[in-house]
């Protein structure tokens, strides 16, 4: 028989990441995380300087398909950031066109 | 169990180039993107060829693949793992069986020396709940791969997006190493009654015209009940009723709960009696149009 345990899922809203756990999340360098907050691709909250940002669920989730994207495809971080906005529309979107009984 | 055959999914020989097996993942994954595919499977073929690239993109864990005996095998094929892979596979499934190619991926890291320690890697995965399981919390079983069931507690309040963080319930760490941590990102199943904007949550309401004209009470079920409205006098179609604090409850002791809208949607009973009948052609000649 599986063992069987029972954990709580916490939101990332009651416990945000650190920098280091968001990097380590995407399995990338810290690095990279910095730079796209620099670039304004990525946005975080709380912190004073880049280094000690906190990141919730929009960053998380945001911050992987970015880096998806840059790896699968070679891509710029830029034109990267634009697709993944592009997706976020297209979904929203769909969302609406579902609610309006059209799609 | 069964064998997943990779290469299949990817359309490539098994002597695929590196450089060949990106050309043919990039293409497919974007013929299949689910934000522009219109294959009515492009959910299901995306998450197969992310998981045979998430292989066959990494040379360790292709090499691993091809000990089991990708030329032996055809997708679909029952599976036996070769008697070095750990053992104890014996009724397990096949995704108990992929799963554990990474971990046998990093005992071969692991191999290297005796002293190296590496965290284990997080765990990403997507949780379907319903509406009603964000209003209340809720508990769901999850896999994650042989002898490791999980139990997970979500939280009232959850929103679609949101990412629930499991700690230290990721991959396993190598030589004593702390291990990674599960992370589920919180999904709404499909659900024609309601639509969701963050914490708002938008409910369609049939009404008859009466009800619509003359106004008066009507009992509605919501996510989180039955409740009693009041509808004003002289509605319309797509009227938004607001239901102050009966979206998604807040998330422990922060933020605030999200409205309930219920649009009211007219709806003309079909006039298929002669006493019906009789009445829609009153209300036509005192009425007009």
């Amino acid at each position: 028989m599986p063992k069987e345990e029972i954990v709580e899922g916490v939101p990332l809203e009651l416990q945000a990441l650190t920098l280091d756990e968001l990097a380590r999340a995407c399995a990338v360098e810290p690095e990279w995380v910095v730079q796209r907050v620099r670039r304004g691709i990525l946005i975080g909250a709380e912190g004073t300087t880049v280094e000690t940002l906190q990141f919730t669920s929009v960053d998380l989730g945001r911050a992987r398909r970015l880096a998806q994207l840059e790896r699968d495809f070679d891509a710029d971080e830029d034109l990267a950031a634009l697709v993944v906005d592009l997706c976020d529309e297209v979904r929203r979107l769909k969302t609406r066109l579902r609610a309006a009984g059209v799609a | 169990m069964e064998y997943k055959d990779y290469y299949a999914t990817l359309g490539v020989a098994k002597t695929a180039s590196e450089d060949e097996i990106k050309k043919a993942y990039r293409k497919l994954v974007r013929k299949y993107h689910p934000d522009v595919s219109k294959e009515a499977d492009a959910d299901a073929r995306t998450k197969e060829l992310n998981e045979a690239y998430g292989v066959l993109g990494d040379a360790e864990k292709r090499a691993a693949y091809d000990s089991l005996g990708s030329g032996q095998y055809r997708a679909g094929q029952e599976f036996h793992p070769p008697p070095d892979w750990g053992g104890g596979f014996e009724g397990g499934s096949a995704e108990d069986f992929f799963a554990d190619l990474f971990a046998h991926v990093g005992r071969q890291r692991g191999g290297r020396s005796q002293s190296f320690r590496m965290r284990g890697e997080d765990i990403h995965a997507v949780l379907e709940i319903g509406l009603q399981d964000a209003y209340s919390g809720a508990q769901r079983e999850i896999s994650l791969g042989r002898e490791r069931n999980l139990k997970v507690s979500i939280p009232q309040g959850v929103t679609a997006g949101q990412q629930l963080r499991l700690s230290g319930q990721g991959q396993p760490g190598m030589n004593g190493a702390e291990a990674g941590d599960l992370y589920l990102e919180i999904a709404f199943q499909a659900d024609d009654r309601y639509r969701v904007e963050g914490r708002d949550v938008y409910e369609r309401v049939a009404i008859p015209p009466w009800s619509a004209a003359l106004g008066g009470e009507r009992e509605v079920a919501t996510p989180s009940g039955r409740v009693t409205v009041t509808v004003p006098p002289n509605s319309q179609g797509g009227r938004k009723l607001r239901l102050k604090g009966r979206g998604i409850p807040a998330s422990g002791n922060s933020g605030t709960a999200g409205d309930l809208y219920l649009i009211l949607e007219i709806f003309a009973p079909p006039a298929d009696t002669p006493e019906r009948r009789a009445l829609y052609e009153q209300m036509q000649r005192e009425m007009g149009g």
